[in-house]
This record gives C-alpha cells, sequence and structure tokens, in this order.
C-alpha cells in the first residue's frame, strides 16, 4: 500500500506540470500584451514597467514560466485587479463557503443517493426500482440553477422559510445556525450528483448480484439484507468509491453556476464575476487551485480504491 | 425500412418512457423545421404594451420584460437547442474519434496523446468551458466549440478503450495479413464495429450539451444574449421570477424534457449495443 | 428414511411470460452417509436440480413446477423461508464449479469461513476462528493459521477449492451438494480434490451429491449413479450395475467416451450430434436423434418411466443387455 502510494504520487507530477503550463499559457493566450492584461485598463506606465521587470518579459517564454511558478511555488498567485489584494487572500475568503457547500452536498449524496440506490437494485424491476432509477435520470435531466430558481421561488419567496441570497460565515453572528444559507444550494448541488450516485450503485450492484461468490454467500444461510449489504455492496463500493471523488470534484466546477444563483461568497462565483470583470490574476489563481484539488481528489480516489480492493494494491 | 423497424421495435419494446422521450424529440423536431408557421409572432419583435403579460389566450406561454412572445421565442430557442447540440456532438465524435482511435491504434503516439487528454481531464469540464469561454468572444460558433472540446476528451477515452478491445480481434488480424494498410484497418474495419456504441455516446453529449449550454447562457458566457435560446431566456428571467414565473417555467420545463428524453433513448439504446462496450459509454 | 428424497421433480425456466421444461419428472434419494453422482452433457439439468435442492433458485427465472423436495423428513415447499436458510450452510452444503469466482474478493479467507460458524452455531469470534483453521487443517492446506488472513486472490484455484470445501463443512452438513467441483481445475490437482472428497466423507459420515459431465469421476467415487439427458434421468442404478451392464444407449456412449490408459486410442468415440437446445421440440424418446439404435417407436412414442427392474432403470425402448 505504501510503494502503490509513492508510485501514485510519483504520476501526479507530470500531470501537474502540464496543467500548470495549461495555466501558465492561459495569459498568453488572451488578446493583448499580458502585463496590460494582468494589471487591467487603470494601471499607470510605472507599474506596466515594473511588472514586466518581476515576469521577466523580455526573456524568453520558459524563462518566464520559471520565475511564474517560482512564484507559486512560495504561494504568490499575484494581485487582483478589482479588489487590489493578493489572489491568495481573495481566494481564502471564499473558501469557507464553498468548502461548506462542498461538504453538505456531499451529505446528501451520501444520505439520498446511496440508500436509494441500494433499495432500487434489491428491488431490481420492481416499481420501487422503476421509480428510483427513472427519477433519478430525470433529476440529472434539471439544470441546476433552474432547480436552485424555484426552490427560491418555493422556500424563500412564497414561504419564506429559508433565506434566498448569501452566506454569513459560521464564525459571525449566528454561528452554525448561518448554514441554513447553504440549506437550498446544497440541496440544488445535491439534486444532478445524487441522481449519479443512484444510478452508479443501483448498476454496481446488480453487477455484483451476479457473481458466483453472492450465490455463495447465500448457500451459507445468510439472510438476504446481509447478504445485500456485506457481499453485494461491499463489493460495489469499489465502483461507487470512484464515482465519489469524480462528483466530488465535479462539485467544485458545478458550484460556479449554484453560487451565482443563490449569490453567494465562495470561489465559484468568484470565478464567474472575475471572467465577467477580466480579473485575469484571479481567473488563473482560481483555476490553479483547482486544477490542484481535482488532482489531488482523483489521488484519493485511487488509493481508497486500492484499499477497498485488496487485489489493486498487489498488483 | 422494415429492417430499420424491427430494430427500433427491439430496442424500445416494453420502454414506454423512452418511446414517449422519442415522441416528445419528434415534436422538437417539427418545432425545429416548421417554427416559422408554428407561432404568429417573430420571437425578437418588442411590444412595450403587452410587457410580462401572463400565459393567456393570446400568448399561450405569456410575454417577457420586452413584451416578446415567450411561445415563439421558446419555439425558435429548439433551433438553437438543435444547432448546439448537434455542433457538440459532431466536433466530440470527430476529434475524440480521431485522437482515441489512433492512440490505441499507434501505441507510441497514444502515450503522449493520451498523457494530453489526461492533462485536459485535469479541469473540471463546466470550468474548462468557462476558461476557454474567456478567452473567446460569445457566439454561436464559439459555444459549440467550447462544449464540443470539453467532450472530445471523454469521447478519446472511450473510443481508446473500445479500439484497444477491438485491435487484437482476429478479424483485424485477418486484415492486416491480406494487406491492409493502416488507414484502411482502422476506418474500414474497426471503425464500422464502433459506430454504435458512438451513436449511444452521440445521445449522452446532445443531452450534455443542452445542460452545458444553459449554464453558459445562465452565467453570461454562452451565446450572445440577442439569440433567443431556452438558457439565455432562463438568464433574463431570473430578475422577474417573483412577477413572472412563465418565464422560468417554459423554457425550463423544455431543456428538461428534451434532456430527459434523449437520457431515455440513450438508455435504451445502450441496453442494446454489444455488451462488450456498454460499460465503456459514459451516460447518465 | 432416506436424508434427501426427490420425487417427481420438474423444473421450467420462466423467460418472457413462458415456461420452459429444463427438469421433467425426475426422482431419486440419498441416503445418510451415501453418495449419489449425478452424470450428463452441460445443459442437462443436473445442476439446475442441485440449486433448486440447495434452495438457490429464489431470484432466477428457474420455477419449481412439479413435485416435491423432501430432506430429513420435512418437504422444503412447505417450511418457511427462514427456515429454509436455517437449514442452509448448516445441515446442507454445496460447493462450486469455479473455485476461481466462487469466494468474494475483498474478504480475507477466515472472514468467509466464519461466516457460516456465526451465522448457524453463534460461535464466538476467537472459537470461530479456531474452528475455521481447524477446517482448513481438515482439507489439508499448509500453515492453516496463515491462510486465514489471505485473501482469495493469493491463492490457486486447488487452494481455493479447498477453501469453498472447508466453508461448506463449516458447520458438519448431513449433505453435501458438489457441483463439478473439479472442473475448472488442472488434472492433477482434480483427483487430490476428489480423494480429499472421499476422504472428509470417511471421516464426517455425511452424504455427498457428485454432480459431474465427466463418469470417470463418477466411476471411482459414488455408490449409486443417475445418467440425465435433456433434463430427464434416463438409467439409475448402483454404479457397480451400471459400469458394468449400461442398458440405456446413452450410457454406453458416454462409457465409451471415456479416456483408458489401457486401451488403444481408436476405441475411444465421442456420442454424434450434440446435446439439443431447450427450445428445440423432439418427439418421441429425447436422445433418439443421436441414438444408433433407434427405430420407429423411438421417434413417436416417449419411453415411460418403468421400462426395466427397480434396480436399474433404464428409460429407453431398447435397453441393451435387458429384454431382447
Amino acid at each position: 500500500m505504501f510503494a502503490y502510494t509513492i508510485k501514485r504520487l510519483l504520476t501526479l507530477i507530470p500531470t501537474l506540470f502540464a496543467a500548470s503550463v495549461l495555466v501558465f499559457a492561459f495569459i498568453h493566450l488572451i488578446p493583448g500584451d499580458p502585463v496590460a492584461v494582468l494589471l487591467g485598463d487603470t494601471a499607470t506606465p510605472e507599474e506596466i514597467a515594473a511588472l514586466s521587470a518581476e515576469m521577466g518579459l523580455d526573456e524568453p517564454i520558459y524563462i518566464q514560466y520559471a520565475y511564474w511558478l517560482g512564484n507559486v511555488m512560495q504561494g504568490d498567485l499575484g494581485r487582483s485587479i478589482f479588489f487590489q489584494e493578493p489572489v491568495t487572500r481573495v481566494i481564502a475568503d471564499g473558501a469557507e463557503t464553498s468548502i461548506l457547500l462542498a461538504l453538505m452536498t456531499m451529505v446528501w449524496i451520501v444520505v439520498l443517493g446511496v440508500p436509494i440506490g441500494v433499495i432500487a437494485a434489491t428491488r431490481h424491476g420492481g416499481w420501487i426500482d422503476q421509480i428510483a432509477s427513472g427519477g433519478a435520470m430525470f433529476a440529472a435531466s434539471i439544470p441546476t440553477f433552474w432547480l436552485g430558481l424555484y426552490l427560491i421561488l418555493i422556500f424563500a419567496v412564497t414561504l419564506g422559510w429559508l433565506p434566498s441570497s448569501g452566506f454569513p460565515s459560521v464564525f459571525d453572528d449566528g454561528g452554525l445556525a448561518n448554514l441554513r444559507y447553504l440549506l437550498l444550494p446544497s440541496l440544488t448541488l445535491a439534486a444532478p450528483n445524487s441522481a449519479l450516485i443512484i444510478r452508479l450503485v443501483r448498476a454496481s450492484m446488480l453487477d455484483v448480484q451476479r457473481e458466483d461468490h453472492v450465490r455463495t454467500a447465500r448457500a451459507k444461510g445468510l439472510h438476504p439484507a446481509k447478504v445485500a449489504l456485506k457481499h453485494v455492496f461491499r463489493n460495489a463500493l469499489v465502483a461507487v468509491a470512484a464515482a465519489f471523488g469524480f462528483t466530488f470534484a465535479a462539485l467544485i466546477s458545478e458550484a460556479v453556476v449554484t453560487e451565482t444563483v443563490f449569490s453567494l461568497p465562495g470561489i465559484g462565483r468568484l470565478v464567474v464575476e472575475s471572467i465577467l470583470r477580466r480579473d485575469y490574476p484571479v481567473i488563473q489563481g482560481v483555476v490553479l487551485v483547482i486544477v490542484c484539488l481535482y488532482l489531488v481528489i482523483n489521488l484519493i480516489v485511487d488509493l481508497a480504491y486500492a484499499w477497498l480492493d485488496p487485489r489493486v494494491s498487489l498488483k | 425500412m422494415t429492417a430499420a423497424l424491427a430494430t427500433f421495435n427491439q430496442v424500445f419494446r416494453g420502454r414506454r418512457l423512452a418511446l414517449l422521450g422519442v415522441g416528445w424529440l419528434i415534436i422538437v423536431a417539427i418545432a425545429v423545421v416548421f417554427a416559422p408557421w408554428l407561432t404568429p409572432y417573430d420571437p425578437l419583435e418588442i411590444d412595450p404594451v403587452a410587457r410580462l403579460t401572463a400565459p393567456n389566450a393570446e400568448h399561450w406561454f405569456g410575454t417577457d420584460h420586452f413584451g416578446r412572445d415567450t411561445l415563439a421565442r421558446c419555439i425558435y430557442g429548439a433551433r438553437m437547442a438543435l444547432l448546439i447540440g448537434l455542433g457538440a456532438v459532431v466536433v466530440s465524435l470527430v476529434g475524440g474519434t480521431l485522437i482515441g482511435m489512433l492512440s490505441a491504434y499507434f501505441t507510441r503516439l497514444g502515450h503522449v496523446l493520451m498523457r494530453v487528454v489526461d492533462v485536459a481531464m485535469a479541469f473540471p469540464a463546466l470550468l474548462l468551458a468557462l476558461v476557454l469561454m474567456t478567452i473567446l468572444d460569445r457566439s454561436v460558433t464559439n459555444t459549440i466549440f467550447v462544449i464540443g472540446i470539453v467532450y472530445t476528451t471523454t469521447t478519446a477515452r472511450i473510443l481508446f478503450g473500445m479500439t484497444l478491445k477491438l485491435k487484437n480481434e482476429v478479424f483485424v488480424d485477418a486484415a492486416v495479413v491480406t494487406g491492409a494498410g493502416h488507414p484502411s484497418v482502422l476506418f474500414k474495419h474497426i471503425l464500422p464495429n464502433l459506430i454504435s456504441p458512438l451513436l449511444v455516446q452521440a445521445t449522452f453529449i446532445f443531452a450534455f450539451a443542452q445542460l452545458q449550454a444553459a449554464a453558459l447562457d445562465f452565467l453570461g458566457l454562452g451565446l450572445p444574449p440577442e439569440i433567443p435560446s431556452w438558457g439565455n431566456m432562463l438568464a433574463e428571467s431570473r430578475v422577474y421570477v417573483t412577477r413572472a414565473s412563465w418565464l422560468l417555467m417554459f423554457p425550463g420545463a423544455l431543456i428538461i424534457l428534451t434532456v430527459f428524453s434523449m437520457n431515455l433513448v440513450g438508455d435504451a439504446l445502450r441496453d442494446a449495443i454489444d455488451p462488450r462496450f456498454k460499460d465503456d459509454i459514459a451516460g447518465v | 428414511m432416506a436424508l434427501l428424497e426427490v420425487e417427481n421433480l420438474s423444473l421450467a425456466l420462466a423467460l418472457s411470460g413462458m415456461l420452459k421444461p429444463v427438469v421433467d419428472n425426475i426422482s431419486f434419494s440419498v441416503d445418510a452417509g451415501d453418495t449419489l453422482g449425478i452424470v450428463g452433457e452441460s445443459g442437462c439439468g443436473k445442476s439446475l436440480t442441485a440449486l433448486a435442492i440447495m434452495g438457490l433458485i429464489a431470484d432466477s427465472p428457474i420455477r419449481i413446477t412439479g413435485g416435491a423436495i423432501r430432506f430429513e423428513g420435512r418437504d422444503l415447499a412447505s417450511i418457511s423461508e427462514a427456515e429454509r436458510r436455517a437449514l442452509m450452510g448448516d445441515r446442507m452444503a454445496m460447493i462450486f464449479q469455479e473455485p476461481m469466482t466462487s469466494l468474494n474478493p475483498v474478504y480475507r479467507i477466515g472472514d468467509q469461513i466464519t461466516e457460516s460458524l456465526g451465522q448457524h452455531r453463534k460461535l464466538s469470534k476467537k472459537a470461530a476462528r479456531a474452528r475455521a483453521a481447524d477446517l482448513l487443517r481438515q482439507v489439508r492446506i499448509p500453515d492453516p493459521e496463515g491462510r486465514l488472513d489471505a485473501y482469495p486472490h493469493q491463492l490457486s484455484g486447488g487452494m481455493r477449492q479447498r477453501v469453498m470445501i472447508a466453508m461448506a463443512l463449516a458447520c458438519d452438513p448431513a449433505l453435501l451438494i458438489a457441483d463439478e467441483p473439479t472442473t475448472a481445475l488442472d488434472v492433477t490437482v482434480q483427483a487430490q480434490i476428489l480423494d480429499l472428497l472421499a476422504d472428509l466423507q470417511e471421516e464426517t459420515g455425511m452424504a455427498v451429491m457428485l454432480i459431474s459431465h465427466d463418469l470417470g469421476v463418477i466411476a471411482e467415487n459414488c455408490k449409486d449413479v443417475a445418467v440425465m439427458y435433456r433434463g430427464r434421468i434416463v438409467e439409475a442404478a448402483s454404479a457397480a450395475d451400471l459400469f458394468a451392464a449400461p442398458r440405456h444407449p446413452y450410457t454406453v456412449g458416454l462409457l465409451n467416451s471415456i479416456p483408458d490408459p489401457d486401451a488403444d486410442k481408436d476405441d475411444l468415440e465421442a456420442i454424434p450430434g450434440r446435446v439439443p437446445t431447450i427450445d428445440e421440440v423432439i418427439p418421441g424418446c429425447a436422445f433418439h436423434p443421436r441414438c444408433a439404435f433407434a427405430q420407429d417407436i423411438c421417434r413417436d412414442v416417449r419411453p415411460g418411466d418403468a421400462i426395466a427392474s427397480k434396480e436399474h432403470t433404464a428409460l429407453c425402448h431398447f435397453p441393451t443387455g435387458g429384454a431382447e
């Protein structure tokens, strides 16, 4: 397992390197002088000259990349044009909202997706199964922002039960009760993703149910529920674990839409607003952070895979 | 023709929901073709007197904040939906098929190309689309291109896996032995076996593309705002949601029905294809 | 009283609303401690019969359409699901053809063996583990304590089949159903597993129902033999009688196709033709298209059940060595 972890970590490096090159190149793909792009329209000639020197713009492009990468390694992602603050600060400000939103969404996905998927599989072909899998496919066909707007319309505007927008920090007045601001956003984000998990849990369980070892388990006289959970679900979990990783990673980018709908001060809305404000240093920084996060999650998924399936780590 | 009917019957037998999906897609197709004849209103015509009218006998789906007829805009929006969906399917299938097949067939090239695909897949789908739209202008072509690019990587992965499975089959060896060149082996012997899984993949990409395009429109980074697409209609409706919920309901329902139908059809088709490729398809 | 009695059992496959008969009116019994061999080509219904006896057809398209299965005097159709499960893995156990896939890949060997002990014997973890190590020793696995912590993929096919046998023996069953236990194994390993089964039977006194397509395997291990062809038992006798004087042409064909190391190669002959699929309707005797002795009556009239004497029955209009 240890050797496998090291091996898997090493394969991360080239991908990370290539991704960083792409993110670096992004600024150079935008029409116009990169320095002017990075500093925005209000920059003075002195500022432009200073940043040009810092970025080494008169040097060859790979030297520029080296400068940039060196800064990134030291935690310097540049300065936001709009906020006039370091990009790392701006991202850190949005982190709490986005992390809490993602966690709450994952809780919904696990609580809704897994049991429904398991029940659908054990009732394969019955009406519960048909409603669950049909409903899941329907849920996956709903645009998240549409669902979000409707939830606002029903629960915030008409019924007045929940707030429709914003999120005060849980460290402010109100404490954990402020999480109610994330209730509708997390449900919105969970809907299509739970649907994917339901269908995946169901399909994996049906695959495992057909395997010979399940017949062996039944031949031991075990209760059907025990067979379903201990022998079928546990084995299906190997495939489901991978899906959880993909889903969590997908949440990062899907949160862009949800945070915009609910005006949440998270990283997702920061991306959209930075794009609309042409605040390129922030876009570059956020993309880099998200890609790193995405790769790390995939790494964790692979390790979970090896841990869940004893056959993997020994290969 | 009878053969086509027999296949259709085989795929959809006992799948009432999927048949309803086919029915809905036919309705959308009719709307696409006969749009100008289906509504007396021009989707772009502004009528200041009739701003935000609720659905009534004259305007079945009501009007928006410029007094434009929502039904007319919905019908013309179907054209955009079809264009975006087909465009994204063509871009991603052509690109993905080439990359995937060549990578599986030429091992050395594959090492390089599939690493590139891996890196591209390190960018979450919507984020990649957003970043690309930052660099590009808002236009129909660019939206199609960006969504197509996003699904090119997935398609490439899938085609890579499927081609690998076929590469060592006897019929491929036989073709090589009889002197078939690489292009002939790839496109005359391997590709025809992959057509039906590709078709299934196409239905799912079509469905995803609708959701992606709507999300981009909503964020103000998709089609130009003056184009009547379902996503743009929803984006504009946001401000008026509390006063004019029909602006949210109708275009949203159209997107959901279309995506749901496509997914149902894709699901039915997937069950009908060669079981070896079933798990390769990335669908709902 | 017989341990297991199967009386006029008929099974059918429920496919798209239709019932296709797969096992037709078969009867046999196994006494405590005895060994019954069931032999036939694949698709003859022998495995389905085993699954039906074991109670593993609940979630499958197989349906019991007639007859009764009695185990230790109880009609298995009359008892509840829970009572049925109380028998499975305890009084009756089963081992399968594919040792490579019949063990759960994600659990350790020890966990899988102790599972039925926890289910039926309510043993403590420690006691169950000790019992599991004993079982592994009993099936001649070296270093049994160490193997308890191994995963199935770390063992060879023969070892895995030994583990399957150990699992089946965990609760001292009165009946062990072995469905093609050696088919997937190497020839040398086959003999070891069969010897092991014979030894264990002697040690424990359990009855064994051995199912195989290989008459050679049956010949060496069984007291009684039933030959199945296309869902019917076409010949039943003691092993000694059957091999000395086979009466059904199909049995004769099977015997002739056993490779005999002492005989000339030329003597080896396969039965012509193939097993018909369940969709084919064959009037008369189901074996007549492949039978060298078939006459007009064989094409039209299905042979009844009581053609020959009670001790040695053969479903044939013209049993060899019989009524000429």
